[in-house]
């Protein structure tokens, strides 16, 4: 090649490469839970993306273990929890200089729910702790119609596996003969063709036909009884970030906190915090 | 792990270069080699060698791919034992051991509350058959409902107790390990603890709270046999003949745990945390624990049997209808069949091995675990003992489809056996008078026995492996199958091998002792398929009949 095009070769590639990364959008990196990370972050996501176009998100919800080792080893901007940051785990964040940090984004509750045909409409706590602990096997021993109790749970890296067994279970081991199932859907879908079954899932799921949702020490799950704090089986769903989120990490937390984002938060049945 | 990678990569490299480096044959001598010599070729090299390289390359492409996985499964799953070793040493340090036999003395207390709850399944289906609403039973059965629940209750003073010793030991055993993670000490190195003096201290200190507890302990076993003595004597008056009877077991059984009940104390008193956990007793642990408990509050229990069990059970269920089918078939299609027959058949089977398997997961437990489960609630056939079923995801579901999907491979390697045997084999049977039949089930399967043999055990093989439809349809419940309810254990449902590391390799953290857990799991299918594989190829060399 001449010098002169050996030049201009030079001269292109130069200018495509500062271009590309002139163009290339910047880019969140979220991971962690599943609960947050199935639909309500990708779609608050989406809405933010709505108004801030060259923003890319990347989002993994592989279960809330995850979210929380990603923040410790520094592997994502923000990170979604379904359950509290474990004392070891705030211990290994500091000792690998990270200050964890855990934001309030929504409140879940999660809803025990039985066949519909199944006569029993109220348990108190203890009650479901028994049966999902294994202590009672039979429908009779509640005093429904007889019959083999069949537990569904989520799989065992679950968030909200491990949130219903520290809620309704006094943190003991879920008895031997529950079933672990993929997700919630799952979990409602075999509810659903059980007479015998029962089992938890959250608030987006209880409209599933075949299901009902049981009352936990009188009280039915809804917006107002988790927010007084009258349905114990609620939990809140953390953004976690490694000091005070800055910049655009600071900016979709903010927009998640407003109107718009509470919006989608209530859309999907988690109740808001705002 | 990345050293690894680069040595395989340089030895193939290595080997590539030698090859080529090799003396060539010399241009003007007069020998065998530069007669043989073909010329022409690429950098000096000649095309022969060159085709060697390529060839011989891409097998030691294959090989190494092999090796690393092989090298990486065993890295990881070989540090399951150590880390494992020391997170039991720590169970006993805390004393959350001895706590853990506290735990189970309620746990026996429990399965005897359950008798009692059968007799209370006996009068109210009693009740229901009479025709009576549920408000009404409940009604009628409220003072026996009563009954049942201060019975439960007898335990409650145990109960407090296992409860405040399973904070101070789960307490301690967290400060331990905040102590190191805070410090940047990830895993607990044993030998760390027998000298850091503040972690040693705090967990002596919890054993000895707990160990000092016994006397409160005692106490709570007197309140514990009075309440249940109490309980006995207050037994109310059952008219159903059926309950009665039940009753009358509950009350045998309930005699008997109030003997064990200073036995139990006596374990107690008798028990020493002082012992060290040994390498031995994490190998039994892991493979003859009954528990397969993970992501837990109390302790993670890492025991392969329920998922070998549940493994096991499922293919037993698939070989017991795919190998009758795969065999017979392939009886049919070599033997009987006519061309056009054959034609049609064996491409129809062998298209089987095309469907994903993720497609006959949905399958099954869309149509036929939900049919099977249908089936079983007809009225016609309720004489059978363990229907009507109320899982539609079990054992029985999963194997049947993984026979649909053992079919193909059984098929096709008996097929090729039986295609195998000497046509003067066949030919001197009939010219003895044998009839077609005679000569089919007398010489042509016995001959072909060692290829159908190695069809089944690969058929097997292929079974245990499969992952997708046992994670779909098995029903996921890690429990040792009860093998007490005859052929009803086959509709339970079960966890496999297969299908915990797909449950739980996606959500678990990467080092930790479930990660490496998996891994163990993973060498052992690897072990057990490599094992099905050996046996298959030495009984098809010894039992080889020679054709000439």
């Amino acid at each position: 090649m001449t010098n002169s095009t050996l030049l201009k070769t030079f001269a292109i590639a130069g200018a495509l490469a500062l271009g590309t990364s002139a163009i290339a959008a910047e880019k969140i990196v979220i991971k962690g839970s599943d609960t947050l990370g199935a639909k309500m972050v990708p779609q608050i996501a989406e809405a933010f993306k709505a108004e801030n176009p060259d923003i890319t998100f990347e989002i993994a919800a592989e279960g809330s273990s995850t979210g929380v080792k990603a923040i410790i080893t520094d592997m994502a901007d923000l990170g979604m929890s379904s359950r509290d940051v474990r004392e070891k785990e705030i211990a290994e964040a500091k000792s690998n200089g990270v200050d964890m940090q855990t934001i309030v984004v929504a409140k879940d509750a999660i809803a025990v729910i039985v066949n519909e045909k199944n006569p029993i409409s109220k348990l108190s706590v203890e009650q479901i702790g028994a049966i999902f602990t294994g202590k009672i096997a039979n429908w009779a021993g509640i005093g429904g119609k007889p019959g083999d109790i069949s537990g569904y749970t989520r799989n065992t890296s679950s968030g909200t596996y491990k949130v219903f067994q520290s809620l309704a279970m006094n943190k003991e081991d879920y008895g031997d003969q529950t079933q672990k199932m993929a997700g919630n859907e799952a979990i409602a879908s075999e509810v659903a063709n059980n007479e015998n079954g029962i089992g938890y899932v959250g608030l987006a799921y209880i409209d599933t036909p075949g299901i009902k949702v049981v009352m936990v020490n009188g009280v039915a799950p809804s917006n107002e009884s988790v927010n007084d704090g009258s349905y114990v089986l609620a939990r809140p769903l953390y953004y976690l970030s490694n000091g005070e989120p800055t910049g655009l990490a600071k900016q979709f937390v903010d927009f998640s906190l407003g109107p718009k984002g509470q919006k989608i938060v209530s859309d999907i049945h988690f109740v808001p915090v705002n | 792990m990345l050293q690894w990678v680069f040595l395989l990569f340089f030895t193939l490299i290595f080997s590539v270069v030698f090859t080529l480096m090799s003396p060539k044959p010399q241009d003007s001598s007069f020998s065998a080699e530069s007669i043989k010599k073909q010329g022409g070729g690429m950098f000096g090299v000649e095309w022969a060698t060159l085709i060697k390289v390529f060839f011989g390359g891409n097998a030691f492409i294959a090989m190494f791919v092999l090796a690393l996985i092989t090298i990486f499964l065993f890295k990881e799953g070989g540090q399951f034992f150590p880390q494992y070793r020391k997170d039991m040493q720590l169970y006993r340090s805390s004393g959350q051991e001895f706590v853990g036999l506290l735990k189970k003395e309620v746990d026996q207390f429990d399965s005897l509350q359950k008798e009692l709850n059968q007799v209370q399944v006996k009068i109210l289906t009693d009740l229901y058959e009479e025709g009576k609403e549920w408000e009404e039973v409940t009604k009628l059965t409220a003072p026996f409902q009563a009954f049942v629940q201060t019975a439960g209750a007898s335990a409650d003073p145990l109960r407090n107790v296992v409860k405040e010793a399973i904070d101070v030991t789960v307490a301690a055993k967290e400060k331990v390990v905040v102590n190191y993670t805070r410090r940047g000490i990830t895993g607990i190195d044993l030998t760390t603890l027998m000298t850091d003096e503040e972690s040693a201290a705090s967990l002596k200190l919890s054993r000895d709270t707990v160990v000092e507890m016994m006397p409160r302990i005692e106490e709570a076993h007197k309140a514990f046999r009075q309440n249940l003595e109490t309980t006995l004597s207050s037994i109310p008056v059952v008219e159903l003949l059926a309950a009665r009877e039940a009753l009358d077991t509950y009350v045998k059984s309930a005699e008997d745990f109030l003997k064990e009940i200073p036995k139990f104390n006596k374990k107690l008193e008798n028990y020493n945390p002082e012992r060290p956990y040994t390498m031995f007793q994490t190998f039994t642990g892991f493979l003859f624990g009954s528990q397969w408990t993970t992501n837990s509050s109390w302790q993670d229990f890492y025991g392969i049997w329920p998922l070998l069990s549940g493994s096991l059970l499922v293919t037993s269920v698939a070989l017991f209808f795919a190998v009758p089918i795969g065999i017979f078939a392939a009886v049919y299609v070599n033997q009987v069949a006519t061309p056009q027959e054959q034609n049609l058949i064996k491409p129809y089977i062998e298209f089987i091995s095309a469907i994903p398997s993720v497609v006959i997961g949905f399958f099954g437990v869309m149509v036929f675990g939900e049919s099977l489960r249908a089936l079983s609630q007809l009225d016609s056939l309720a004489w059978v003992p363990f229907f009507p079923l109320s899982e539609r995801l079990n054992a029985f579901t999963a194997g049947g489809l993984l026979a649909l999907m053992a079919v193909p491979t059984i098929f096709t390697l008996a097929e090729d056996a039986l295609n195998n045997v000497p046509k003067a084999f066949t030919e001197a049977s009939e010219a003895m008078g044998a009839t077609r039949w005679q000569t089919i089930w007398r010489i042509q399967i016995p001959t072909a026995l060692s290829g159908i043999i190695s069809a089944v055990l690969l058929g097997f093989g292929r079974v245990i492996g499969e992952t997708m439809v046992v994670l779909l349809c098995a029903g996921n419940r890690i429990a040792v199958p009860n093998v007490s309810e005859g052929f009803g254990t086959f509709f339970e449902p079960v966890h496999t091998m297969t299908g915990i590391i797909a449950q739980e390799m996606g959500e678990v953290v990467p080092g930790s002792i479930h990660y490496r857990a998996l891994f163990c799991v993973g060498i052992f299918l690897f072990f057990l398929s490599l094992l099905i594989n050996y046996v298959a190829q030495v009984i098809v060399r010894r039992y080889k009949i020679s054709a000439g």
